[in-house]
C-alpha cells in the first residue's frame, strides 16, 4: 500500500458540514472492518468542542494535532476556504492532505500546492475521490464495497470511472494493493509520475492500470518514466475541442492533450492501451 | 471564461499596459462622432470571440469619412458564424515591431508559464512549430509576485528594454484576475512606445464569482440552463442522449457510443448525489433536444439510491426510450419500478450502451 495504512491517524477537515461527517462515518466504519486507527478528530473554525460522527472537533489543525498526534488529513473544506486549509495542514506538520474539494480556483491550487512542497507536505487531489487500501485505510468518499485486496495498483484522475474499473477488477478475480485518485484539476498536488514513483517502492504493487482523460499531458510523463508494467485508458476520445468535459482539467486548449493523440504517443511508448473498460482485466492479467 | 478584446484591454489598461486609443460601439451608434475623438486613421474590429479574425474580415481599417459605414457594415454581420453585437473602433498606430508575450498555466509545474518571443503577430503555434528557438519560456513560482529580474532579461533576449516592466503588469493582471490564459499578441513597439494591439484574457470558471462575473457567456442556452440544475453539459449533436454521474464515466460512456457505432448527443455528468429531483431534470432536458432518440442513464455509485432515481426517470417520462445501468443500493426495487413502466435496466455498461446504439439505428 502506498501513502497511509491502517496505523495512519487522519482527522478531517470540514468535519461538521453534511459531506464532512457523513464521510467521517464511513472511513471509520472501514477502519473499524481491518482494524485501523481512521479518523480520530475533526477540524472546523468555530465548531471547537462539538462533536461529528463521534469524532471531537476542534477550531484548527495545529489544535487537533496537539491533542491527537495525527499525520494526514482528509479535507473537505468548500472552494473558496479550501486552499488555505490545505496550508493550515502543511503548516502545521502534516505529512499528507487529501483534498477532495472541486472547484477550487486553480490560482489557489498553485499557491497553497506549492506551499505545502516547501513544509514537506504531500497533497493528493483537489478534486479527487481519495485513495483506498484495500484491507489498510480508506481516506475520502470511495466505495469500499467494490473494492478487494491485491496486488493491482489504480491511478486515476475520475471518481466513478475509477469505481468502474475497480468493480470490473473484483469481478475477474483481480485485487487491488491501492487505489488513488489524483483529481480532475488542471493542477493537482500528486500527478501521475508521483503516484507510480510510490508503487514502484510498494512491493505489494506489481502492474498498475493508469486512468487518464483528454487534457494536459501527464499520462504520458507518467507512463514514460513508469518502473512497473502499465495499463492505459484514455477518456475523452470523442470530446470535441475547447470544451469542458465535466472536470477543470479535461479540456483540450491550444491544440494540447486531445485524448487521441495522447492514446498515439501512449501507443508509441509501449504501453497497452484499453479502448474500452471491459478489456483492462485481461490487459492487466497479462503483466502480473 | 473568455472575455472579449475590449474588455481585456479595459483590463490592461488599468493595471498600466498601454493600449492604442479605442472606443466600444453597438448598432445605432453615432460612430463618426465617437471616431472624431480618436483621430483620423482608423481601425474598426469585431468583437467577436473567434481565432483568425482579421483574415475572417472581421478587422478593417477606416478613416473619419468610412467609418461609419464600415462599422455598420460589420455589425451586420458574422464572422465565422458569430453575429457582430459590438465593435471596437482603434487608431491606427505605427508599428515598429510585433512581439508575442502571454502566461499561462504550466501543468507539469503547477505554476504560471511565460511564453515571450520576438516572431509576434502570427499563430504561436506556428511559430512553436517553424522556430520552437525563438520562443523563450520561463516558469515562475506560484508564491512570487513579481517576476525576477534575471527571468524578464532571459525572456527578452535582447528585445527592447520597455518590454520588460509590460511582462510585470501582464503577471501581475494574471494572478489578480485568476487567468487561465493572458494573451498579448501583438505587442507592438511604436515611435510613441510600447503598446497591447490585441489582448485574450481567459478567466477560470472556477473564479468567476470572486471576479464578479455572474453568467458564464462561454455557455450556450442548454448548457446554462444545465449549469443552473449543477449539471455538466456539452452538446455533441448525434441522437442517444448521456446521463452519468462523474466526468471520467460519463465520458467513457460517450466515447462506448462512438466505438460502438452510436452518434452521442451530449455529454451530462449530473454530479454527486443524483437524486429524484435531479435525475428527473437531466432526463427531462435531453428529452427535449431535437434528434435526442433513445437516452441512456449510467449511474454508478456507493451510495446513489437506485429507488430514488428509477423514480426520477419515472416522473420525466419522456417520450423517447431510455435505457439504464445503474448500481448502488436498492437495486432491485430501481429495476422493479423501471421494469413496471416500460424501462430497460441492464447490468453493465457495456449491454446499456449498446442496446442504446442498437436503439438509436
Amino acid at each position: 500500500m502506498i501513502y497511509a495504512d491502517r496505523k495512519t491517524r487522519v482527522i478531517v477537515q470540514g468535519a461538521t458540514g453534511n459531506q464532512g461527517s457523513f464521510h467521517i462515518g464511513r472511513m471509520n466504519q472501514y477502519a473499524r472492518s481491518v482494524g485501523g486507527q481512521g479518523v480520530v478528530a475533526g477540524v472546523t473554525p468555530g465548531k471547537g468542542g462539538q462533536e461529528s460522527a463521534g469524532v471531537p472537533v476542534y477550531d484548527s489543525v495545529l489544535e487537533a494535532v496537539h491533542a491527537h498526534d495525527v499525520t494526514a488529513s482528509v479535507m473537505f473544506v468548500p472552494g473558496g476556504a479550501a486552499a488555505d486549509s490545505i496550508m493550515e495542514a502543511a503548516d502545521a506538520g502534516l505529512d499528507l492532505v487529501v483534498a477532495i474539494t472541486e472547484h477550487i480556483p486553480v490560482h489557489d491550487v498553485m499557491k497553497a500546492c506549492a506551499y505545502a512542497k516547501i513544509r514537506g507536505c504531500t497533497v493528493i487531489g483537489p478534486n479527487c475521490p481519495g485513495l483506498l487500501s484495500p484491507g489498510e485505510i480508506s481516506m475520502g468518499i470511495m466505495p469500499s464495497h467494490l473494492y478487494s485486496p491485491g496486488s493491482v495498483g489504480v491511478v486515476s484522475r475520475s471518481g466513478t470511472l475509477t469505481y468502474e474499473v475497480v468493480h470490473e477488477l473484483t469481478r475477474a478475480g483481480i485485487g487491488q494493493s491501492s487505489v488513488v485518485g489524483i483529481g480532475g484539476d488542471p493542477v493537482i498536488g500528486q500527478t501521475f509520475a508521483d503516484v507510480l514513483d510510490q508503487f514502484s517502492q510498494d512491493p505489494a504493487t506489481k502492474a498498475v492500470v493508469l486512468l487518464g482523460e483528454l487534457g494536459g499531458n501527464l499520462e504520458e510523463e507518467g507512463a514514460r518514466m513508469a518502473e512497473l508494467p502499465v495499463v492505459v485508458f484514455i477518456a475523452g476520445t470523442s470530446a470535441p475541442p475547447e470544451k469542458r468535459m465535466g472536470h477543470a482539467g479535461a479540456i483540450v486548449s491550444g491544440g494540447e492533450g486531445d485524448a487521441n493523440s495522447k492514446i498515439k504517443r501512449l501507443k508509441a511508448l509501449g504501453v497497452p492501451v484499453a479502448s474500452r473498460l471491459s478489456e483492462i482485466p485481461e490487459l492487466i492479467r497479462k503483466e502480473l | 471564461m473568455k472575455l472579449l478584446e475590449f474588455e481585456a484591454k479595459e483590463i490592461l489598461k488599468s493595471a498600466g499596459i498601454p493600449v492604442p486609443k479605442g472606443i466600444v460601439m453597438k448598432a445605432g451608434d453615432d460612430m463618426k462622432a465617437a471616431a472624431a475623438q480618436i483621430g483620423d486613421r482608423l481601425v474598426v474590429k469585431a468583437q467577436v470571440d473567434v481565432g483568425g479574425r482579421g483574415k475572417a474580415g472581421g478587422i478593417l481599417m477606416a478613416d473619419s469619412g468610412s467609418v461609419q459605414a464600415t462599422a455598420d457594415g460589420l455589425l451586420q454581420s458574422s464572422i465565422k458564424g458569430i453575429p457582430v453585437y459590438t465593435v471596437l473602433i482603434e487608431e491606427q498606430i505605427s508599428i515598429e515591431h510585433e512581439y508575442y508575450l502571454s502566461i499561462t498555466i504550466d501543468r507539469a509545474s503547477g505554476s504560471p508559464l511565460i511564453l515571450f518571443t520576438a516572431s509576434g503577430g502570427v499563430d504561436i503555434e506556428e511559430v512553436a512549430t517553424s522556430t520552437p528557438d525563438a520562443i523563450r519560456k520561463a516558469v515562475i513560482h506560484p508564491l512570487l509576485t513579481d517576476v525576477p529580474g534575471y527571468t524578464i532579461r532571459y525572456l527578452l533576449n535582447g528585445a527592447p528594454k520597455e518590454i520588460g516592466p509590460i511582462i510585470n503588469r501582464l503577471y501581475n493582471v494574471f494572478r489578480s484576475r485568476d487567468a487561465l490564459l493572458a494573451e498579448i499578441n501583438p505587442l507592438v513597439t511604436t515611435p510613441d512606445g510600447v503598446y497591447a494591439a490585441d489582448a485574450k484574457l481567459i478567466v477560470d470558471d472556477n473564479a468567476l464569482i470572486r471576479q464578479g462575473i455572474h453568467e458564464n457567456r462561454d455557455l450556450n442556452e442548454r448548457e446554462r440552463c444545465a449549469e443552473e440544475f449543477g449539471f455538466s453539459f456539452v452538446e455533441l449533436h448525434g441522437s442517444i442522449g448521456v446521463i452519468g454521474n462523474g466526468a471520467g464515466l460519463t465520458m467513457a460512456t460517450v466515447d462506448l457510443i462512438t466505438v460502438l457505432g452510436g452518434r452521442p448527443a451530449n455529454f451530462l455528468d449530473v454530479g454527486g448525489g443524483a437524486d429524484r429531483v435531479r435525475v428527473a431534470h437531466a432526463v427531462r432536458l435531453l428529452g427535449s433536444m431535437p434528434g435526442v432518440t433513445v437516452i441512456i442513464v449510467n449511474l454508478l455509485g456507493g451510495i446513489t439510491r437506485c429507488d430514488e432515481v428509477a423514480a426520477g426517470i419515472i416522473d420525466a417520462g419522456v417520450a423517447q426510450q431510455v435505457i439504464v445501468r445503474l448500481a448502488g443500493t436498492n437495486e432491485e426495487e430501481g429495476r422493479r419500478m423501471l421494469n413496471a413502466h416500460g424501462y430497460r435496466m441492464l447490468d453493465t455498461m457495456e449491454e446499456a450502451v449498446a442496446a442504446a446504439v442498437e436503439e438509436s439505428s
